[in-house]
């Protein structure tokens, strides 16, 4: 039995290191196991030297660092089931999450937020992400990876702009339409020509492709469904006006018509409101007059009533205590009576959903109007 | 010796069947008790038994234990309570898999 000397025992250890295995606790079972080698096989008076060039290839292919990728393969391999797990869940709790949350917010219904928010980052932060992992894992070529992680990337990207664009946070519009170019212009051309190639994926490939320009190009064509901030800006300007004129029309009014009770609880109750609907949508409780820029933050999404006024009720009540105010003042006064029908007076308490904050103001100005001019 | 393929998906059964018949065991000692018991038809290669070792252990199917000898480190290798079963898992899915492998293949049994 040859007795190995510590010197080359690290000579071993040296040259195991250097053969990029780094992972110290593989180093020490392949230090043990090549000794214990040396030890059985080696003559005594043998050459150590040669005898270890000649020892080593048994360990490996083409280099000894093959062992630890083996390794690190199958340790990673072992939460292969738990990534698989989570994928599925997720996946399903998220697109339930999203599209429960679309129909709440269609309805105006609350948590509807809550739940867009939850669903889409967990879709696309968690779900499309281990989907990618579990993918390339299978994908043979790295023209299939570099399809799965183009593909990737655009789904996050999509998933998150939704999200921006229904939140109406910031660059939502630029991630969007990034988003689509990648799909366009990186991902398509990338997916169809690795496909194509393989006979036995072609017309899969094509099929799946034209699938994909379909879907895409309906994403694009939707893109001009936002509200153009031309034509929201024009109808701010518009009611800001209309807040002006009336101001100048209150300025007409004497001041003993202007003290009586049902005058000043009409006008009251509009200003509550429209506090209300301005506090919820830019806010502040009255518009600024001096406003040009879009980009200060005052702006009117497309937004409407529904569950934030109705949850704390405040708004409907005012509305009602409105209602009932217009109608005394109707019956006291026959020849200047205040429409009611088709206005927000005759607003559908269980569809609040359908008016716009922007139509509700206007509204609640025309009634504060015809009150003025029919007291001069 | 049979192809490394066969060895491959036999590989853990091999170790934990060897583990719970012997107690604890070093990476060396598995690869030289194979060979004897087989006569050398099976000689596990060290580029697979190392990270299989490693892959079990992290999945608490064996325990470790270090010895130190001279100047180098020995890890002993011993079932866990999970691996005891798992052991006698691997080595009946395996019984009966060459049962369907005899079927399937329709292997003869030799008389005589």
């Amino acid at each position: 039995m040859y007795s190995l000397s510590d010197e080359q025992i690290d000579f071993i250890l040296r040259d195991i290191k250097s053969r990029g295995v780094e992972m110290e606790d593989l180093q020490v079972s392949l230090l043990d196991h090549i000794c214990c080698i040396m030890e059985s096989e080696l003559e005594p008076d043998g050459d150590f030297e040669s005898f270890y060039r000649k020892t080593i290839p048994r360990f490996f292919k083409k280099e000894l660092r093959e062992i630890e990728e083996e390794t690190i393969l199958l340790l990673t391999f072992k939460n292969y089931y738990a990534m698989r797990k989570t994928m599925i869940i997720t996946g399903i709790t998220s697109t339930v999450g999203f599209t429960i949350g679309s129909f709440f917010k269609i309805m105006h219904w609350p948590g509807a937020n809550v739940m867009l928010l939850l669903g889409i980052v967990v879709a696309s932060l968690v779900f499309l992400p281990l989907l990618f992992i579990l993918k390339t894992r299978e994908a043979n070529s790295s023209r299939d990876k570099i399809v799965l992680g183009v593909g990737t990337f655009f789904g996050i990207l999509i998933s998150l702009s939704t999200l921006f664009k229904i939140l109406h946070w910031p660059y939502a519009n630029i991630m969007w339409l990034t988003s689509l170019g990648i799909l366009f212009f990186a991902f398509l051309p990338v997916y169809f020509f690795s496909g194509i190639r393989n006979p036995e994926t072609k017309m899969n490939t094509v099929t799946s492709s034209m699938l994909v320009l379909l879907a895409g190009g309906l994403l694009f064509t939707i893109t001009s469904l936002r509200p153009s901030k031309v034509v929201v800006m024009n109808s701010m300007h518009a009611y800001i006006q209309s807040e002006e004129l009336l101001s100048r029309m209150q300025g007409q009014v004497s001041d003993s018509i202007a003290g009586t009770t049902l005058y000043s609880r009409i006008n009251n109750d509009c200003q509550k409101i429209k506090g209300l609907i301005l506090q919820y949508e830019i806010g502040m409780r009255s518009m600024p007059l001096k406003y040009e820029n879009p980009d200060e933050g005052v702006f009117f999404t497309e937004g409407s009533l529904g569950g934030d006024f109705y949850d704390n009720g405040e708004g409907a009540k005012l509305i009602s205590d409105l209602q009932d105010a217009v109608g005394k003042y109707n019956t006291a006064r026959p020849n200047e009576q205040i429409p009611v029908s088709h206005s927000v007076l005759d607003i559908d308490m269980s569809k609040m959903g359908q008016y716009t904050n922007l139509s509700v103001l206007n509204g609640l100005v025309r009634i504060q109007m015809f009150l003025a001019s029919a007291e001069k | 010796m049979y192809s490394s393929e066969l060895i491959k998906g036999t590989l853990k059964t091999i170790v934990l069947k060897l583990l719970s018949d012997n107690q604890k065991m070093y990476g060396y000692e598995i690869t030289q008790k194979v060979k004897d018991l087989t006569g050398d038809k099976i000689q596990l290669t060290e580029g697979a038994l190392y990270p299989a070792l490693h892959s079990l252990e992290a999945e608490g199917i064996l325990s470790t234990e270090v010895v130190n000898i001279g100047k180098r480190v020995r890890k002993y290798y011993t079932l866990t309570k999970k691996g005891k079963s798992a052991s006698e898992e691997k080595v009946s899915e395996f019984a009966d898999f060459m049962n369907t492998m005899k079927f399937l293949l329709d292997i003869k049994p030799q008389v005589g």
